[in-house]
């Protein structure tokens, strides 16, 4: 049985993931890499 | 019947498969044909001449004119004013006129399919204004042309050099463009059911496929004359017409007026349905046009939500072709009406906003929702404050020592471009919560997963605006530059990311949802004049930005390639630019509303003078309302 904070941690953990690899996959197609903490990496 | 159907959406789907094939394809286009241009081919035959050598060949080529003061004809008022008002109005009129069938062919389309023919009057209803509108649009066209071979025959010799025969091709399209919307228009209930049907949407299609080529066609005298392309450091013709005309700026502003247009459209349109519905006479004519103006204001809002990132591309484009060009317009003079632009698009965006809210009190469903008004609205409020805040301000040295310098301690960080990024996505964002909960507010999901639904959106947006704020707030002001307007892209993409979801998820959540009944017409009359504010605020915007556009060329009628020694060279101040864009707004209104008289005119029958003893006083003066 799925209790409301399982599927608010799942939709979180779901939106959380897909920002993260979205910032690192947008910088990185700029040639602007960054680290695993979002500091630049250049 | 039904075999006949399935081939009819065929054939006209590859329509519309080839008319986007056509625009996308239309890249790898080479034009070489002599024919298109003069110069070109003047080049082409010394080439081919093998005694002559490319140097003389060079001497030539014919460079762009060099006009004194003196070959400016004066007639008394200032030339530029005069181009500068007809020119908007043109422009004005050519947006609408552009943009109604784009959005007309799709409330057709959605007519076929729900097989709901209110879709097919309020169509057919939205270009009886477009048709009175191309009427104008054509006349002040006539008259621009006018006035710029009379005011300015030297750079109008020089572009016609350049572009050549393409100046036919326009001609051309707009005779086809004049006879396709007389068709569609008049064919409307000629064309009404079965495969005649399809037959009219095809029109509508050709409509639109002309109308984007003139669009595109015109464009790319704009775009030559600020980023030319296509011809040498002296103006002379060195490429061909395809050269000339895809400039670096061309795409960008294709894409810019192609979305513009529609929010104006859906603007102008809106006041339309405002109008009638607060002048309605029955509940029914009422529940109509508020039908009208919701879809209208749903039009302008939808293409404006993307039309930042389109003009983010542009300015993006200009400072990419020349960094001078991209400070003037930004950094420069003109800096300061990027301020007035942000009061303008918090105004529409405000309107629109308030809009929705008091359209949700057409459903009673709408009160689980009424709780976060008040929350989008602060948000937005405070937005808009951070963007109108200027990054310099004008002021006495008694002032600047008060202050400590020329930037306010505080607020001063809130000036520049980061703050403003993080604002203006977060209106988008906003603005499209209001959407949301407005469509959301007459429905009842019924899906088994509609609290993971729920939860998933919730955190999209929760994790989005924190991106947004991060990625200001941390590249913006603790990194380098390059970073600083690399994360910009980031926050784009963020906001598009909501929408999407937004949209895509609520198709999912709703499918087979209960629908709780709306009351058309049962909306606030304070709601319809949003709806006046909007067109207003999207015309003055456009002549605004118009300006800026034009200006960033500053003493130069072709950038870097031919001088303007004329006697207004120079950028206007902004008071005077301030009056000009007044006066454009208000002649283009009256001339909207000229065009709302004219179609509620044709909308009237005069009852035989026999008939009148007949009819009760109250019923005497004929027709709709």
């Amino acid at each position: 049985m799925t209790t409301n904070l399982q599927i608010w941690l799942a939709a979180f953990t779901i939106a959380f993931l897909y920002f993260y690899g979205l910032d690192h996959f947008i910088m990185s197609m700029q040639g602007l890499p960054i680290n695993m903490d979002f500091t630049p990496a250049q | 019947m039904k075999e006949s159907r399935y081939y009819s959406r065929l054939i006209w789907s590859m329509l519309l498969l080839i008319t986007a094939a056509g625009f996308f394809w239309s890249g790898t286009i080479s034009i070489t044909g002599e024919w298109f241009s003069g110069a070109v081919a003047s080049v082409e035959k010394v080439s081919t001449d093998t005694v002559v050598t490319e140097e003389d060949a060079e001497l030539k080529l014919v460079p762009a004119p060099r006009p004194t003061r003196a070959d400016y004809p004066d007639i008394g008022v200032s030339s530029r004013s005069i181009v500068w008002v007809v020119a908007q109005m043109h422009l004005f009129f050519g947006a609408l006129v552009l943009a109604v069938p784009l959005f007309v062919l799709v409330i057709e389309l959605l007519g076929v399919y729900t097989g709901d023919s209110r879709y097919d009057d309020m169509a057919h209803e939205f270009m009886k204004i477009s048709i009175t509108a191309y009427s104008i649009t054509a006349l002040f066209g006539g008259t621009l042309a006018l006035a710029l071979f009379l005011l300015y025959p030297d750079l109008m010799t020089y572009l016609m050099r350049v572009f050549g025969a393409q100046m036919m091709v326009y001609a051309i399209l707009f005779f086809l463009e004049s006879m396709v919307l007389y068709i569609y228009y008049y064919g409307w209930d000629a064309l009404r059911y079965g495969n005649a049907k399809w037959v009219h949407l095809s029109l509508g299609l050709l409509l639109n496929a002309v109308g984007a080529t003139l669009m595109v066609t015109a464009n790319s005298w704009a775009t030559f004359m600020m980023a030319p392309s296509g011809v040498n450091e002296v103006g002379a013709v060195i490429g061909n017409i395809w050269e000339v005309m895809k400039g670096p700026l061309w795409n960008p502003i294709n894409l810019h007026r192609f979305i513009a247009n529609i929010a104006f459209g859906g603007a102008v349109v809106g006041a339309y349905a405002a109008y009638k519905c607060l002048a309605a006479r029955t509940a029914e004519a009422r529940a109509h046009y508020d039908w009208m103006g919701y879809t209208s204001n749903f039009i302008a809002i939808l293409a404006f939500l993307p039309l930042p990132f389109a003009g983010y591309w542009l300015m993006a484009e200009i400072y990419a072709y020349s960094q001078q060009m991209g400070i003037t317009a930004m950094g420069g003079i003109l800096a300061w009406l990027f301020i007035i632009q942000a009061v303008l698009i918090g105004t529409i965006l405000l309107a629109g906003n308030y809009y929705l809210w008091s359209g949700m009190s057409r459903t009673e469903g709408s009160k689980r929702y009424q709780g976060f008004i008040k929350y989008i609205a602060m948000v937005l409020v405070i937005c808009f404050l951070i963007w109108v805040t200027p990054n310099t301000l004008i002021l006495t040295s008694g002032e600047i020592a008060a202050l400590g310098g020329s930037k306010h301690p505080l607020l001063g960080a809130l000036g520049i471009m980061p703050a403003k990024n993080i604002a203006v996505n977060l209106m988008l964002i906003f603005t499209f919560m209001s959407f949301q909960i407005y469509r959301r507010s007459d429905k009842v999901a019924t899906v088994s997963w509609e609290k993971a639904g729920n939860a998933l959106m919730v955190a999209i947006y929760v994790v989005a605006i924190v991106n947004i704020i991060f990625a200001g707030v941390y590249y913006g002001y603790f990194t380098n530059t390059v970073y600083k307007v690399g994360s910009s892209v980031m926050q784009v993409v963020s906001t598009l990311t909501v929408i999407i979801s937004g949209v895509v998820l609520d198709a999912f959540l709703y499918r087979g949802a209960k629908t709780l009944p709306s009351h058309w017409g049962q909306v606030s009359n304070r709601a319809q004049y949003a709806l006046f504010a909007l067109p207003i605020a999207f015309t003055w915007l456009m002549a605004l930005m118009g300006y800026v556009r034009s200006s960033v060329r500053t003493h130069w009628h072709v950038y870097t390639v031919m001088k303007d020694t004329s006697p207004d060279n120079f950028i206007p101040t902004i008071g005077y630019a301030g009056n000009m864009m007044t006066i454009v707004t208000v002649m283009f209104v009256l001339f909207v509303l000229f065009i709302f008289w004219i179609a509620n005119l044709s909308g009237s029958k005069q009852l035989p003078p026999y008939a009148i003893n007949k009819v009760p006083a109250t019923e005497r003066v004929g027709g709709a309302a």
